[in-house]
């Protein structure tokens, strides 16, 4: 791959986001507006044409690390309509409830939960947004806050594994899944506490209800039916890390799983149910990973032009040690998970920020981290947060609407990400411990 | 026509569905085949596995047009149904042209697939590479539907006001 050849660096890059943001602007799909974007370059420039779009998409879906998304989703989709979400409630329930802010309690903890099942930020704000939405509002919640944290907890499901974006980390950059998985649990337990905090804040100060406390028994009975749920993850990051399937076939073994669980042990799937977890499957991984594709041949433009280098060009020279380049990425991922979904922006930012990690010896699990969990955050930041699109439109209301919230929840969230660039040892201490063959 | 597209859509669904749901088969024979002696190892299943669901990505994204599911950025102020129908239009037309780019260059791809079979199966590509000019063929019915709707919601409005 050559730089250009008609077009200068500088005039391909006014092109294609002037175009991007045009087409966004007058609420063109982002996955069109992607597509859409790459036509003048591509009609204009002598060396290309319209037929590297179809080749840059066929390329990305012809992939079968990517394969994992719907599996995840049909797991995640499975898991509500089997009875298994029912049964984690139940526990959530008789654990937390009793804290002020019972309910809200109940969705952040559930989220964690249904995170070491699902790797699936998108399906769990789906699926949490109908169960809690409407309930926490009937028991006097604020409909903003409602619909805030469920899009803010549903992010803990890409940091605690397993996580569709570990999996496409380490498939495009070549970095250890396994090692990844582990080092998502800590990072992931941090934010799911903290989010707990801040919900605890919000419950003190506008007096939401509780829930009285379970007893014991209770709580031991709704583990007791959990146990197999619980399972999950055990045998998904175990099975990855012993080596007995890969990531992709780790997120069908999870299929398998939920399934076995909802017909045999959990008894609740019906025909009916199992059709509408297949077809919600296919409708929303159809529609994301479309937007790869085009975000694919976007990304290969900018590398045809060498945009990436000339943008970065200055800041080699900037002199940044290991931490200073960590919030540099931090905040670049933070910036771009705004406009794009995780998934194209490790594909595209990725790749370019890789070199900046590289020369201050950043460890690649540490990098792969920070921008994951940037990016998670990514998913409820606006103009393009799929979460909070997703929870707003089951509450049916605007964006704006519950942006205030949401940005007060992500305030001590920005301060564990802030910790794990300090502290690489958050994120590398439990790889190091249990396989440090996985890291370099 | 209407029972005709909603056949077609209907048509569509189904088919994402059997996708969907024989996309685990291959990926679990896979896994079997490597732990257990009974299942041999077909070289086909993570070939099978990708095709299906090259398949599911592009009927996904065919429905998506009609359910409105793509996803979009809003940063407009509430706006007046008429207004806003006017600004689905304008959106629409940009949709509509990467739809004929879809057929008009997937049909030279689905040519250049012609004589080319796939690496393990050797499937011809074509059967792959159909469903790109077909997404496209299938986004200009579907948007023809919603230009017809918005367009009537424009000029019913124009009436009420007038």
């Amino acid at each position: 791959m050559s730089g250009g050849g008609a077009l200068t660096p500088s005039m391909a890059a006014l092109i294609l986001f002037g175009a991007f943001f045009f087409l966004m602007a007058v609420r063109v799909p982002i996955a069109f507006a992607l597509g859409l974007a790459c036509l003048p370059v591509m009609l204009y420039e002598p060396r290309l044409s319209p037929m590297i779009l179809f080749n840059e998409t066929f390329k990305s879906y012809n992939s079968f690390i990517l394969l994992a998304v719907p599996f995840f989703l049909l797991t995640a989709n499975l898991m509500n309509v089997g009875g298994i979400t029912d049964r984690l409630v139940r526990l959530s329930r008789d654990l937390v409830g009793h804290l002020p802010g019972g309910l809200a309690q109940v969705n952040v903890v559930l989220s964690i939960f249904f995170a070491g099942i699902s790797g699936s930020s998108t399906a769990d704000a789906a699926s949490q947004g109908k169960i809690f939405i409407e309930a926490q509002v009937k028991e006097g919640y604020d409909l903003s806050f409602s619909v805030a944290i469920t899009a803010v907890s549903a992010v803990l499901a890409v940091i605690i594994p397993p996580s569709i974006l570990m999996i496409v980390w380490g498939g495009t950059l070549s970095v250890s899944i396994g090692a990844l998985f582990l080092a998502g649990i800590i990072p992931g337990l941090l934010l799911g506490l903290v989010q707990m905090a801040t919900v605890h804040v919000y419950a003190k100060l506008r007096n939401y209800p509780k829930y009285p406390r379970s007893t014991l028994r209770e709580v031991g009975a709704a583990l007791l039916v959990s146990i197999p749920a619980l399972m999950t993850p055990v045998i998904i990051i175990g099975g990855k890390i012993f080596g007995w399937f890969t990531a992709t076939e780790s997120a069908a073994i999870a299929v398998i799983y939920a399934a076995v669980l909802s017909i045999f042990v959990y008894r609740e799937l019906k025909g009916t149910g199992l059709y509408e977890a297949l077809i919600d499957t296919g409708k929303l991984a159809g529609v994301a990973l479309f937007c790869v594709g085009t975000a694919s041949a976007f990304g290969w433009l900018l590398a045809y032009y060498q945009i990436p280098k000339a943008l970065l060009a200055g800041v080699g020279s900037w002199g940044m040690g290991i931490t200073a380049t960590g919030f540099f990425i931090a905040f670049c991922f933070l910036v771009v998970g705004c406009f794009l979904d995780a998934i194209p922006a490790i594909i595209i930012v990725g790749t370019i920020l890789e070199p900046l990690a590289k020369a201050v010896h950043m460890d690649p699990v540490h990098f792969a981290m920070i921008g994951i969990i940037s990016l998670a955050f990514g998913l409820v930041t606006p103009p393009y947060g799929l979460c909070l699109m997703i929870s707003c439109a089951i509450a049916k209301v605007r964006l704006m609407y519950v942006m205030k919230d949401v940005m007060i929840m992500l305030m001590p969230m920005l301060g564990v990400l802030a910790l794990t660039i300090f502290f690489p040892e958050i994120i590398l201490f439990l790889p190091r411990l249990i396989s440090p063959e996985f890291l370099k | 026509m209407r029972k005709l597209i909603d056949g077609y859509y209907r048509l569509l669904n189904a088919l994402l569905v059997v996708t969907v749901a024989i996309l685990v088969v291959p990926v679990a024979l896979q896994i079997l085949s490597r732990h257990t002696p009974w299942v041999p190892s077909w070289i086909w299943t993570e070939e099978m596995a990708r095709f299906l669901f090259i398949w599911m990505i592009m009927i996904g994204a065919m429905v998506g047009i009609r359910d409105g599911a793509h996803f979009d950025v809003d940063l407009w102020p509430e706006l007046p149904p008429r207004a806003n129908a006017l600004l689905r239009v304008v959106a629409d037309v940009f949709v509509l042209v990467m739809a004929l780019v879809f057929i008009w260059y997937g049909i030279r791809f689905v040519q250049f697939g012609w004589d080319q079979t796939s690496e393990l199966a050797e499937l011809p590509m074509t059967w792959i590479f159909i469903s790109w000019p077909l997404a496209g063929f299938t986004w200009v019915v579907f948007l023809g539907e919603r230009f017809l709707a918005n367009l009537r919601l424009i000029a019913a409005t124009d009436k009420a006001v007038s």
